[in-house]
């Protein structure tokens, strides 16, 4: 266990965050809710700038705050990295000297890369000497990135630091983000709104709404939820299934199959260009308002959603026990 | 002592004249002096003050904390007391029968009340809240977000004024240095108050334009005197804020 957050309340204006999760030792944690949920907010109390009207936070067995026993570890002391959306370089210095800020802070004790395997594995060799002003966004990000690992923290919170990356640019940074979570053994925590992101990077969600954490536990587990359905749009209902059962995809992490991109087959269908097909059996069809259906299917890789039309939800003559194919474009996940 | 007679500059001829000389010649011996004495008040009184005037003002930039009005009213008093008064509060305290001048003369043996020291003392405390302001400006417009991101990479309070606030602010600071400074050449009322009119120690640029208006054929000097104080401020305020726009596009993000 790495975090231990208990009964913990933060209050700002009048908007309150009542938190009570625990995450694993390693992995990647994402905190997950629409826009408002206090996820940042959350964040911000982790790293220690809001202080808990009550409640208690522990990291590695280390208490950081206690409200009742008026015990508080500040921000500096706490061991906690965090990458903010806005990346926040120091101006006054060039990238290297961003990156040395970080170096020269951390305990002695703790093993870390130093400034020039971290710039090679985010590709920013390139620039170490430039001032932070001529970077672009996605540049800035990787910086941010660096300079929280070379402080070597014992967890690295990250508040969509992607959030100006778009497209390609996107999926490699989140790429890299699973890969270091994994060669240095960095527990990470990271905000995101974007259901596709959270799938990708997620081995653990705590789910957030209105301030409240409404599921947390493993990927797998939490976002089949119904806890976890209703945080999303209507066009993002979807299911989260390994990455590794898609055709094409790399092991570790998931991937967001959204229902309104699978089709359903009530016969095993043959002659087809899609390369992702799965069999199963209708586990529950839910009428909507607008008279279409969700129809889960329960199958070898998970449980996979799927929004069909009210015609053909008489046409096939589903039911729930039945047996049908679900079908997947890859290039949708 | 004051009654002196206006001696004009020595003007030595253009051609074949050393420029070294040519400078030396545009003042008379007189005016150098007085010159020399200002630019020693101000300069004085600018870097003792300076490292208080950026504690003030790094308090002052400061969210909250108990006694901030307290603080902030002290640092602008100089602004809203005559200067007269100033200078009389100096005396009180800092005269050789005062509490601190006492003390100072006893165990130090330094004397302050019409010393060239004394001068650059209250030229200092009123040129404080100019160079306060200025200062706690430029603390207020650095972002919060990088002291969070300091903080998070493990940069404690001291550690994040002295590697951040300070790199930061300190265009800040040598522009409101600069100003105090062109300020300070021409603080009257509280300089000859606490530190008297004494030609070549306390005799500042506006104290000999005072005096030569006050001596008979006096205007003339009393002019070029003024023509002088005039550059010198002008210089101070363009430099000031050369520094603000160079320093504004080098941190510009």
């Amino acid at each position: 266990m790495s975090l231990d957050v208990r009964q913990a309340v933060v209050k700002r204006g009048a908007f309150s965050l009542a938190a009570e999760f625990e995450t694993p030792g390693e992995g990647i944690t994402v905190v997950f809710g629409p826009s408002g949920a206090g996820k940042s907010m959350l964040l911000s109390t982790l790293a220690g700038f809001y202080r808990l009207e009550s409640g208690r936070i522990s990291l590695n067995g280390r208490l950081l705050e206690d409200a009742a026993a008026r015990e508080r570890v500040s921000s500096f002391q706490r061991g906690v990295g965090l990458v903010f959306q806005d990346a926040r370089l120091f101006p006054h210095l060039t990238v290297r000297g961003n990156l040395r800020y970080a170096e020269r802070r951390r305990p002695a004790a703790r093993a870390a890369p130093i400034v020039e395997e971290i710039a090679a594995q985010l590709d920013i060799s390139e620039f170490l000497d430039r001032p932070v002003r001529n970077l672009s966004g996605g540049e800035k990000s990787r910086v941010a990135l660096a300079r929280a690992m070379l402080s070597a923290p014992e967890i690295l919170l990250l508040d969509e630091p992607f959030a100006a990356l778009d497209g390609k640019r996107r999926r490699a940074f989140l790429a890299m983000l699973r890969d270091i979570s994994v060669k240095a053994k960095l527990p990470m925590m990271v905000v995101t709104h974007q259901i596709e992101d959270a799938a990708e990077l997620a081995d653990h969600v705590v789910a957030l709404k209105e301030g409240r954490v409404v599921a947390h536990g493993s990927a797998s587990a939490v976002m089949r939820r119904q806890e976890f359905v209703t945080l999303l749009d209507r066009r993002d209902i979807g299911a989260r299934i390994d990455a590794g059962a898609i055709a094409g995809g790399r092991p570790g992490g998931g991937v967001w199959v959204k229902a309104d991109n699978v089709i359903l087959a009530t016969e095993a269908p043959r002659g087809l260009s899609a390369r992702n097909l799965w069999e199963g059996h209708i586990a529950s069809i839910f009428r909507e308002p607008d008279g279409s259906a969700l129809v889960s299917l329960a199958t070898q890789v998970g449980y996979i959603s799927s929004r069909i039309t009210p015609e053909a939800l008489v046409d096939l003559h589903l039911e729930e026990g039945g047996k049908a194919w679900a079908v997947v474009k890859t290039h949708s996940v | 002592m004051w009654e002196r007679r206006y001696t004009p500059p020595q003007r030595t001829p253009l051609a074949g004249g050393a420029s070294r000389d040519m400078v030396r010649a545009m003042l008379s011996a007189e005016e150098w002096r007085i010159l020399a004495t200002s630019l020693g008040v101000a300069g004085r009184a600018v870097i003792f003050s300076l490292p208080i005037a950026i504690a003030f003002a790094y308090a002052l930039s400061r969210p909250r904390f108990p006694g901030k009005s307290v603080v902030d009213a002290i640092a602008h008093l100089p602004l809203v007391l005559p200067p007269v008064l100033v200078g009389f509060l100096l005396l009180l305290a800092f005269g050789r029968r005062g509490p601190i001048g006492s003390w100072l003369e006893s165990t130090f043996g330094v004397q302050l009340a019409f010393t060239a020291e004394g001068a650059a003392l209250a030229t200092a405390v009123m040129a404080f809240p100019l160079m306060v302001r200025a200062i706690r400006l430029s603390f207020e417009a650095a972002d919060p977000g990088l002291f969070e991101a300091a903080a998070v990479l493990r940069a404690g309070p001291w550690d994040r004024f002295v590697s951040l606030a300070l790199p930061l602010a300190w265009p800040g600071v040598l522009a409101g240095a600069v100003t105090a400074f062109a300020a300070g050449l021409g603080e009257f009322g509280a300089v000859i108050t606490f530190a008297s009119n004494v030609p070549g120690e306390t005799q500042t640029l506006p104290l000999a334009i005072y005096s030569a208006l006050q001596t008979p054929n006096g205007e003339a000097l009393a002019l070029r005197l003024a023509a002088i104080s005039m550059t010198a401020a002008v210089a101070g305020l363009v430099a000031a804020e050369l520094i603000q726009r160079w320093a504004r596009r080098r941190l510009e993000a």
